[in-house]
C-alpha cells in the first residue's frame, strides 16, 4: 500500500523553510543594492566626481560577496521543486513552471551575464556603456524577483489555471491571468521595494559606523544621504504595499487574514480592536492576554466601517460542507480514472470546486483513502478535517506583528536619518548613527517575518482551496531526508561564517583599499593576519 | 499532424539544446575548475586559469538553472519524477553545485594558503562530480528506473539509490561526460592564456578527448546489451497523463531500433566521434578555436546519439513499464507549451546575442601578472 | 537628414514606451507604480548626492556631515 508518511513530508516542509529562509537572507540585499549601485554610477557619470565611483566600487565589492550566496541558494530552490514536491510539481507544474523557466530565459540570464561585465568591465566600457550594464543587472535582479513572485501568487491564489480529470493537474489557461494576478502584483512591488529597505539599511549603516570612527567621512556621509534617502521613500511604499495585501487576503484568503489578525470569532464593527499583542492557542482555539486598540482592525483590512470579516471558528463551520462535497468529487474523480463513466465525471464535475477539501480529509480516512469511508463514519471525518483548514495562528500572528513593527520601526529611523543628513548634523548624533548601524540585519530579518506570515499563513495548502500540502512532497524514506537536511545544514552554515567574516574584513577595510591602484601599496591589508 | 504533437516535439527538440548548452558552457566551465589543481602550479596561475572563465562562468551556469526550469514548464511530470528518483544524486548535485559560486567569489578574497588550498580542492570536486552526475544520470535512464505512480499520480520509487550510483554503465557514461568537459575546459584555457598554462591544458585537453572517444564507442558497444524499451501503444496527442495510455515492452538492445528503422540516424554518433578526433588534432595542432567549435560537435553528436536512440522516452520504468515517461505522456498543456515557445522565441536569441557580446568585450589573453595586480579579479 | 532619423526613432521610442504604459497601467497598475517609483527613488537618492556636493561647496571642507 502506498501511503503518505507525515514524518517525511514535516522534514521537506522544513527543509524547505530552512533553504528558503536562508536564500532570501541575501536576496533582498541583492535587489535593493543594485538599484543603490545604479544610482551612485548615475551621479558619478552625471558630475564625473571620482568619489561616486569609489562608492559604486566598494559596495560593489560587498554586493559581490553576498551575490555569489545569493545564486549558490537560489539553485536549491530552482530544484527543491522536483526533489522534494514531486506531487505539487506534477500538479501543479504546467502552470507553475512557465514563471519559473521564464526567470530564467529573461531575467537570471540577463543579470548573470551581465554581472561579471559589471565586475570585470570598468576599463573595456566606456562610462555610460558600464551604467547601462549596471542598470541591466538590476533590472535583471528584480525582475528575476518578479517571476518567482508571480509563481508564489499563483500558490496563494491560483488565477489562470483550471483542474483537468484527464491529466490529474492543474491546466494552465491563461498567461495574462497569471502575470498580473493581483496578488502577483502587490507581491512583487511589496517584496522588490522591502529589499530596497535592506540594501538602504546595509549601506545606511555602515556608512554610519564610519562617521563613528571619523574614517572615510567624504565617502560615508556621501553614501549615507544617498541611503537615507533611498530608504524613506522605499519603506513608504512597502507599507503601502503591505496595506494592499492584507485587503487581498481579506478578500481572497479568509484563512490566513483570520489568523494574522488571531481573529477566533467573526469581527463586530465598528468596535472591534485591532489586537497588538496576545498569545493565541492552536488547540483552545482562544487568545489568552489579548491587548487591543479598539475601532482599527475594521477599517484597516476592509476599508470601511461597518463590514464583518468572518472568524477562524466560522470559517470552519463553514467549510464543513465544502469537506463533504469534497469527499464525494474525489471518490469520482478516482472512480473515473479506473471506469471513465460519463456519470461519474458529470458527479465529480458537479463537485470540482470542493475537490481539495476532499483530498484534505484523505489524511483523517481508513488507509487515506476517501473512497473507503462508511457513511456512518462521514460525519466523524468531516469533524476531524474541519480544524485542518487554518493555519498555525501562533507563527502567522506573531511573524505578521514582528514584521509590521519593524516596519514602523524603519520608517521613523528613514525619517530621522534622511532629516539629520540633510541638515548635516549626523556626527552631532553618536547614539543615532549607532542605532543605525545596529539596526543593519533588521530589515532582511523583517522580509523573513514576511515569508513566514505569507507561507505559513497559506497553509495547509500548497495550492490555496487545490492541493493539501500534507499530499505534495515526494515519498522519500525519512533516512534521505535526514540526509539531505544535514547537508544543508553543515554546508549553509560554513556559507554564513565565511560571508559574515568577508563582510566584517572588507567593511572594516573601507574603501580606501579598493579605489584602483593604491590598494596593494600595504598587502597587509589584504591578509588574514592582518586582523 | 496534431498541433499538440508538435508542439511536443519541438520542447524535446529545444530541451536537448538546452542539455547541449549545458554540457557545453557549463561543462566548459567545469573543465576548468576540474583542472585547476592541474594546470595552475603556482596561485598566480590559478588566478589566472579561474579569471578566464571569471566574468562569464555566472552567465553560463544559468544554462544550468534554465535546464532544469524548462524542464519544469514543458515537461513537468518528468521533472516532478526524475529529480525525486534520483534524490541521493540530485542533493550530492547541488551540493557541489552551490560550493561553486561561493569558491569563485570567495577564494582569493583571503590571502592565506590554507584558504585558497580549500577552495581549489572545493573547485576539483564541484567541477568532477556535477558533470559525473550528468554523465550517469544518462546512463541510468538509458537503463531504465524503478518507480510507479498511484491513482492520484504520486510516484513511488521501486529501487534504491546506490543502485543509480553504482552500477558500470552509468560510471562509464558518468566519466564520458567528464572527459568531454576537460576537453572543452583545457581548450578555453588554450585560447586565453600564455604558457606554462597553455601548453599544460593543450597535454590534458588532448587526453580527455582521446578518452571521450573511448568511452563513447564503449558505451555505444554496451548499449547492444543493455535492456532498451520498446513503446508497443500510445498516441503522441494522449492527455498528459502517464498512469493509463500506454504500453511499453522491454527488449536487450531495443535502444538501437531507432537505428535500424532510420539509418541516417547513424550521422549523429559519426558526428560526436568525428568532432572528439578532429578536437585533439586540433588541440595538438595549436588551434584552440577551432577546437571550441569542435567541441560543439561533440556534445551535439553526444546528446543526439542518446536521445535518437531514447526516442520517444524520457525515463523508462523498469517495474511498471506501462508508466514509463515519454515525451507524449509527461508534456505540460498544448496551452503553456504555446506560451513557452512564444517566450523562448524572443529570449533564446537574444540570450545568445548578449553572451557572445560579453564574450568580445573581455576577449584576449588574460596575463597571471595582470590578475595579481588587480584586486577586482577572482 | 541624421537629426531627422534620430528624431524619428526617439519618437518611435516614446510612443511604444507611451503605449506599453498605457497597458501595464491598465493591466497592472502596481507594476507600473514600481516602474515609476523605482525611477523617483533613484532620482531622489541622486539628487540627495548632488545636494550634499552643493553643500559641502557652500560650508568649510572640514565641517561637520
Amino acid at each position: 500500500m502506498d501511503l503518505i508518511n507525515p514524518a517525511v513530508v514535516d522534514l521537506s516542509r522544513f527543509q524547505f523553510a530552512l533553504t528558503a529562509l536562508y536564500h532570501f537572507m541575501f536576496v533582498p540585499l541583492t535587489l535593493g543594492l543594485t538599484f543603490m549601485l545604479a544610482a551612485m554610477e548615475t551621479v558619478y557619470v552625471v558630475t564625473g566626481k571620482q568619489i561616486y565611483k569609489d562608492m559604486a566600487l566598494f559596495w560593489g565589492k560587498l554586493f559581490g560577496i553576498n551575490f555569489a550566496l545569493g545564486v549558490a541558494t537560489g539553485l536549491t530552490m530552482e530544484f527543491e521543486f522536483g526533489t522534494n514536491w514531486s506531487m505539487y510539481s506534477r500538479f501543479f507544474g504546467d502552470m507553475f513552471g512557465t514563471p519559473l523557466a521564464i526567470e530564467g530565459l529573461m531575467a537570471f540570464f540577463m543579470e548573470s551575464t551581465f554581472v561579471g561585465l559589471m565586475f570585470f568591465g570598468w576599463d573595456r566600457l566606456s562610462k555610460p556603456g558600464h551604467l547601462a550594464i549596471t542598470y541591466l543587472v538590476a533590472l535583471g535582479s528584480n525582475l528575476s524577483a518578479l517571476w518567482i513572485l508571480v509563481a508564489n501568487a499563483s500558490m496563494n491564489m491560483p488565477n489562470g489555471a483550471h483542474f483537468d480529470p484527464e491529466t490529474l493537474r492543474m491546466t494552465f489557461d491563461s498567461f495574462v491571468g497569471v502575470v498580473f494576478n493581483p496578488d502577483a502584483q502587490a507581491k512583487f512591488v511589496h517584496t522588490s521595494v522591502a529589499g530596497y529597505v535592506a540594501a538602504s539599511m546595509f549601506v545606511m549603516g555602515i556608512s554610519a559606523f564610519y562617521l563613528l570612527r571619523k574614517q572615510h567621512r567624504e565617502f560615508a556621509a556621501r553614501s549615507f544621504r544617498m541611503a537615507a534617502l533611498f530608504g524613506i521613500f522605499s519603506t513608504v511604499a512597502v507599507i503601502t504595499l503591505g496595506d494592499v495585501l492584507g485587503r487581498l487576503d481579506y478578500e481572497h484568503q479568509p484563512t490566513k487574514i483570520a489568523a494574522i489578525e488571531g481573529l477566533w470569532h467573526t469581527s463586530k464593527p465598528p468596535y472591534e480592536p485591532w489586537i497588538v499583542a496576545a498569545l493565541p492557542n492552536d488547540a483552545k482555539q482562544e487568545s489568552s492576554y489579548e491587548i487591543g486598540v479598539p475601532f482599527v482592525l475594521t477599517p484597516l483590512i476592509t476599508h470601511s466601517f461597518d463590514t464583518p470579516i468572518t472568524g477562524m471558528i466560522e470559517l470552519e463551520e463553514a467549510a464543513a460542507p465544502r469537506i463533504a462535497s469534497g469527499i464525494t468529487a474525489v471518490s469520482a474523480l478516482r472512480r473515473y480514472e479506473e471506469n471513465h463513466q460519463a456519470a461519474d465525471l458529470e458527479l465529480f464535475r458537479a463537485h470540482q470546486d470542493d475537490m481539495g477539501f476532499g483530498l484534505l480529509a484523505t489524511r483523517h480516512a481508513p488507509n487515506q483513502d476517501v473512497t473507503a469511508i462508511e457513511p456512518e463514519q462521514l460525519q466523524n471525518v468531516i469533524e476531524q478535517t474541519k480544524p485542518d483548514i487554518l493555519p498555525n495562528v501562533f507563527v502567522t500572528f506573531w511573524s505578521f506583528r514582528l514584521m509590521v513593527f519593524l516596519g514602523m520601526f524603519f520608517f521613523v529611523l528613514f525619517a530621522m536619518a534622511s532629516y539629520l543628513s540633510l541638515k548635516n548634523q549626523l556626527e552631532r548624533n553618536r547614539l543615532f548613527l549607532k542605532l543605525c548601524m545596529w539596526s543593519i540585519p533588521l530589515p532582511v530579518l523583517a522580509t523573513e517575518f514576511g515569508w513566514i506570515t505569507a507561507e505559513a499563513g497559506r497553509q495547509p495548502w500548497t495550492v490555496f482551496d487545490r492541493l493539501p500540502t500534507f499530499m505534495s512532497a515526494s515519498t522519500h524514506g525519512v533516512s534521505y531526508m535526514l540526509f539531505s537536511l544535514a547537508g544543508f545544514t553543515v554546508l549553509y552554515s560554513i556559507f554564513i561564517a565565511v560571508e559574515l567574516y568577508l563582510m566584517f574584513k572588507f567593511a572594516r577595510l573601507g574603501p580606501e583599499a579598493h579605489a584602483p591602484h593604491d590598494d596593494h601599496a600595504d598587502p597587509a591589508h589584504l591578509s588574514v593576519v592582518a586582523h | 499532424m496534431d498541433i499538440y504533437v508538435v508542439l511536443k516535439l519541438v520542447w524535446a527538440g529545444l530541451l536537448c539544446v538546452l542539455l547541449i548548452g549545458l554540457g557545453l558552457m557549463v561543462g566548459m566551465d567545469m573543465g576548468v575548475g576540474t583542472l585547476l589543481r592541474f594546470v595552475g602550479r603556482t596561485d598566480g596561475e590559478r588566478r589566472t586559469a579561474l579569471n578566464i572563465i571569471g566574468p562569464h562562468w555566472d552567465g553560463n551556469q544559468v544554462w544550468f538553472i534554465l535546464g532544469g526550469g524548462a524542464i519544469f514548464a514543458a515537461f513537468p511530470t518528468l521533472y516532478a519524477t526524475s529529480f525525486s528518483v534520483f534524490y541521493v544524486v540530485m542533493i550530492l548535485l547541488l551540493f557541489s553545485m552551490i560550493l561553486r559560486p561561493v569558491a569563485f567569489e570567495y577564494r582569493s578574497k583571503v590571502d592565506a594558503r590554507l584558504w585558497r588550498a580549500s577552495w581549489d580542492w572545493v573547485f576539483l570536486l564541484s567541477g568532477f562530480l556535477p558533470m559525473f552526475v550528468y554523465g550517469a544520470a544518462f546512463g541510468n535512464i538509458l537503463q531504465g528506473v524503478g518507480y510507479h505512480f498511484n491513482w492520484t499520480g504520486q510516484y513511488f520509487q521501486d529501487g534504491s539509490f546506490l543502485a543509480y550510483l553504482l552500477n558500470p554503465f552509468a560510471i562509464l557514461c558518468g566519466l564520458m561526460a567528464v572527459s568531454l568537459s576537460v576537453m572543452q575546459g583545457g581548450v578555453m584555457l588554450m585560447i586565453r592564456s600564455d604558457n606554462p598554462i597553455h601548453d599544460r591544458a593543450r597535454r590534458y585537453a588532448s587526453r580527455a578527448g582521446v578518452l571521450a572517444v573511448v568511452l563513447f564507442l564503449a558505451g555505444g558497444v554496451w548499449v547492444r546489451g543493455i535492456r532498451g524499451f520498446v513503446l508497443e501503444q500510445g498516441d503522441p496527442a494522449m492527455p498528459a497523463n502517464p498512469m493509463q495510455g500506454q504500453h511499453v515492452s522491454m527488449q536487450v538492445g531495443a535502444w538501437l531500433n531507432n537505428y535500424a528503422a532510420h539509418p541516417a540516424l547513424w550521422l549523429l554518433p559519426v558526428m560526436g566521434v568525428v568532432s572528439m578526433l578532429a578536437g585533439v588534432a586540433l588541440v595538438l595542432a595549436n588551434r584552440p578555436r577551432v577546437a571550441w567549435w569542435t567541441g560543439l560537435g561533440a556534445w551535439v553528436g553526444t546528446i543526439g546519439t542518446v536521445a535518437a536512440s531514447m526516442f520517444p522516452f524520457f525515463m523508462p520504468s523498469t517495474t511498471r513499464p506501462d508508466q514509463s515517461l515519454t515525451i507524449w505522456n509527461s508534456s505540460a498543456s498544448q496551452y503553456g507549451l504555446t506560451c513557452m515557445l512564444a517566450v523562448a522565441t524572443i529570449f533564446v536569441p537574444l540570450i545568445l546575442c548578449y553572451t557572445s557580446w560579453c564574450y568580445y568585450v573581455m576577449r584576449g589573453k588574460v596575463h597571471t601578472a595582470d590578475i595579481i595586480k588587480d584586486t577586482h579579479s577572482y | 537628414m541624421i537629426i531627422l532619423l534620430r528624431f524619428a526613432g526617439l519618437g518611435l521610442a516614446l510612443v511604444v514606451a507611451l503605449l506599453f504604459a498605457v497597458f501595464v497601467g491598465d493591466q497592472g497598475p502596481w507594476y507600473f507604480a514600481w516602474a515609476v517609483g523605482t525611477v523617483m527613488i533613484i532620482l531622489v537618492a541622486a539628487a540627495g548626492a548632488v545636494l550634499f556636493d552643493a553643500q559641502v561647496e557652500q560650508y568649510t571642507p572640514e565641517g561637520e556631515f
